[in-house]
């Protein structure tokens, strides 16, 4: 009698046993599931970022196309430069950018030229708001471009810039 | 164009695996969906390129592109309007600019002849002719080729090459003599030329 309640209760602690790792297996595999759909989350959170970029430069080329208006593309990943007008490069040009002290620098998309500053010492600026500043290189600082990122290009870019777009023209920042 | 879902984010620990599950399916969809926008949009605009030559006149570095797609065929060294200011007695004047804007090759000339308008008397003290007065017209001032743009500017050769580079024209876009021969022979009529 005593040995059957022994073995009794043996096979309730097995089963206990078994019935705790059959809930565990699944916790785990939900687990990993859940890893698992985070992970992919993650890529497809980067991969929408990266084709909204891609979508809103290819509208604003679009956009840019219907208009009569010389536009710049400034590609911060190769230092690069065109001036456009409507799918038709007018000029290319190198640049170096610098942030200037100013948090949140270059973010990607469209600025509108604001101020064309027509300096009688020959220090021309262009002003896109506080996002940013064109000029040509020189050794001193620019007193437009506290605090705005700046690009400097070299004088010969920046003269045929400077008098081919109108204020309110565009431009468009891609990294 | 396309709504945001709704992400879970870092709060995941709260929300319910088929919950997460629909969330990963939305985000997949609308990635789809924005390819082939993106798709749509790439199309449109190379349906907007072509493969014609256009030329590009950069006035203030006195520059002349010829280009197809992103490429440069050729880079030359012209002259350009002088914005010099002409005034004659009678009040009559003339400012000597290139014109800027968006232009079309109307023609192509050979041999061309100049017939000097009524600013380039009064420039040198000398009374005007007659309208149709033979005087006016003068052969070989121009180089080989001429290309017309329109309201009496073209792109033409030089005697003054040694001024290349510079601002010394009366409005047209002067072109070294090897350059305007490449030029002649790769523009059609109706090639586009956008000075600026």
């Amino acid at each position: 009698m005593q040995n059957v309640t022994i073995k009794s209760r043996a096979a309730c602690l097995l089963l206990l046993i078994s019935l705790l790792f059959v809930g565990m297996d699944g916790n785990g595999q939900e687990q990993d599931e859940r890893a698992e759909l985070l992970e992919q989350q993650k890529v497809l959170r980067a991969k929408i970022e990266t084709l909204r970029h891609e979508q809103d430069f290819l509208i604003f080329e679009k956009t840019l196309y219907a208009t009569n208006s010389k536009y710049l593309i400034i590609d911060l990943g190769t230092k690069k430069g065109q001036l456009k007008y409507k799918n038709r490069v007018l000029k290319d040009f190198r640049f170096t950018a610098s942030a200037n002290g100013a948090v949140d620098a270059f973010k990607p998309g469209t600025l509108t030229l604001t101020k064309k500053i027509e300096d009688p010492g020959k220090r021309h600026v262009l002003i896109f708001g506080k996002s940013l500043v064109i000029q040509w290189k020189r050794p001193a600082g620019s007193p437009y471009a506290a605090n705005i990122p700046l690009l400097s290009l070299s004088n010969r870019d920046f003269q045929p810039i400077f008098y081919a777009v109108e204020e309110g023209a565009k431009a468009y920042i891609m990294r | 164009m396309t709504p945001s879902p709704v992400w879970a984010g870092e709060a995941t620990a709260l929300v319910t695996i088929d919950a997460l599950r629909e969330q990963t399916h939305a985000m997949e969809q609308e990635a789809a969906v924005l390819e082939e926008e993106n798709r749509g949009l790439m199309k449109m605009l190379k349906e907007m390129e072509d493969d014609d030559i256009y030329l590009v006149v950069d006035t203030e570095s006195n520059r002349l592109t010829m280009r197809q797609r992103n490429r440069i065929i050729l880079t030359a060294v012209v002259g350009t309007g002088s914005r010099q200011f002409v005034e004659e007695e009678t009040g009559r004047n003339w400012y000597f600019e290139t014109p800027t804007g968006s232009l079309t090759v109307l023609g192509k000339e050979r041999n061309p002849v100049w017939i000097r308008p009524d600013w380039s008397y009064v420039e040198e003290n000398m009374p005007v002719p007659p309208e149709n007065d033979p005087d006016r017209i003068v052969r070989g001032v121009l180089g080989k080729y001429a290309l017309i743009l329109g309201n009496g500017y073209k792109i033409h050769g030089t005697k003054y090459t040694e001024l290349l580079g510079t601002h010394f024209t009366h409005g047209c876009i002067s072109v070294g003599d090897k350059d305007l021969e490449k030029l002649y022979r790769s523009v059609k009529i109706g090639t586009k030329v956008y000075i600026y």
